[in-house]
């Protein structure tokens, strides 16, 4: 069954958090269970809307969550329920 | 002769605290979405919340209408020609339409634009149409611009009568389509519309609903106020 777009926002950002807050690139691509193009899509939109940070150490590039993505991760299924309770 | 007197004399009061109340709760709706809607960033509560923006100006342009007409001890709203603003009363009644109606198509189109996109995107449609909110935004526009270029009340009841029967097909396809997932916001839904349609008329030709208009009034708020009920239920007191 095809995922949503919240839905693998959810999923991204669970990975992130669930590992330590901080994680490599290549590792969350394969986590996501996502096409690389895909990937990027909803990376670039991550990363635009504040969701995830990138944090550069030791020449190594990770991702770490923001505030706003852990809010998200919080408030995912009050968005769900209201989503379903309007059918919008 | 234009007056204070008019407006004390005229139960204006029923009407202010019925649009103030109206507008609170739309408002309150528009507000407390905000939060679902910058961390989802779903159109779908775009459209829902932003319908009940425009929800809350057509009622602030509505109770201005009845102002105008009670102050100005006028029949027909289209007809008011003030000495300082000569096109108040034409300016208010196209804004009062074309929100009222914008605001419906909001409603609408939150329960629709995800069919829409699906079947788009299962058509693997490429070819560049034009957005439906759009056009949703052109036939308000055009009604808006009916409204003060026509005048009778015959002309008035076709119009909302021809809009309310567009609403309602659209409504009944998609509550075949979603097989009626929830019965009680269609019911809610289809009520809203009805005594919408009675509110805009009910501007137009005051004396037509006069014996009906607190049953309007009174059912008005309480769908207004269950939806903000089922709002703050779902987002919390965000």
């Amino acid at each position: 069954m095809k995922r949503e777009r919240l839905e693998i926002i959810k999923d991204i950002l669970l990975i992130v958090k669930k590992n330590y807050n901080s994680i490599k690139t290549t590792p969350l691509l394969r986590k996501s269970n996502l096409s690389s193009k895909i990937f990027k899509k909803y990376y670039d939109e991550l990363i635009k809307k504040g969701f995830l940070r990138e944090n550069e150490i030791n020449y190594e590039k990770t991702f770490s969550l923001t505030d706003k993505g852990f809010k998200f991760l919080d408030r995912y299924k009050t968005i769900l329920d209201f989503i379903q309770e309007f059918e919008l | 002769m234009p007056g204070i007197e008019n407006l004390l004399i005229q139960n204006f009061g029923t009407e202010i605290i019925y649009s103030f109340v109206i507008i609170l709760t739309s408002l309150i709706i528009y507000f407390s979405t905000r939060e679902i809607y910058e961390l989802s960033n779903y159109k779908g509560v775009n459209y829902f919340r932003k319908s009940f923006l425009f929800f809350a100006i057509a009622y602030f342009f509505r109770v201005f209408i009845k102002f105008l007409l009670v102050y100005f001890n006028e029949s027909f709203i289209v007809d008011l020609n003030p000495e300082i603003f000569p096109l108040l009363g034409v300016l208010s009644t196209f804004l009062f339409v074309y929100f009222s109606t914008i605001a419906v198509f909001y409603l609408l189109y939150s329960l629709m634009f995800k069919k829409w996109e699906n079947q788009k995107e299962e058509k693997k449609d490429k070819k560049p149409r034009i957005n439906r909110i759009y056009l949703f935004h052109l036939i308000s526009f055009i009604i808006a611009i009916f409204s003060i270029s026509f005048r009778g009340a015959l002309f008035y009841v076709f119009l909302n009568f021809i809009v309310f029967l567009t609403i309602i097909s659209f409504f009944v396809k998609i509550s075949r389509d979603n097989k009626l997932k929830n019965k009680s916001l269609h019911t809610l839904y289809i009520l809203l519309f009805i005594f919408w349609t009675f509110n805009v008329i009910e501007v137009f030709i005051p004396n037509f609903l006069q014996k009906t208009v607190l049953i309007i009034y009174l059912s008005s708020l309480a769908i207004f106020l269950i939806i903000l009920y089922k709002v703050l239920r779902k987002c919390g007191a965000n």
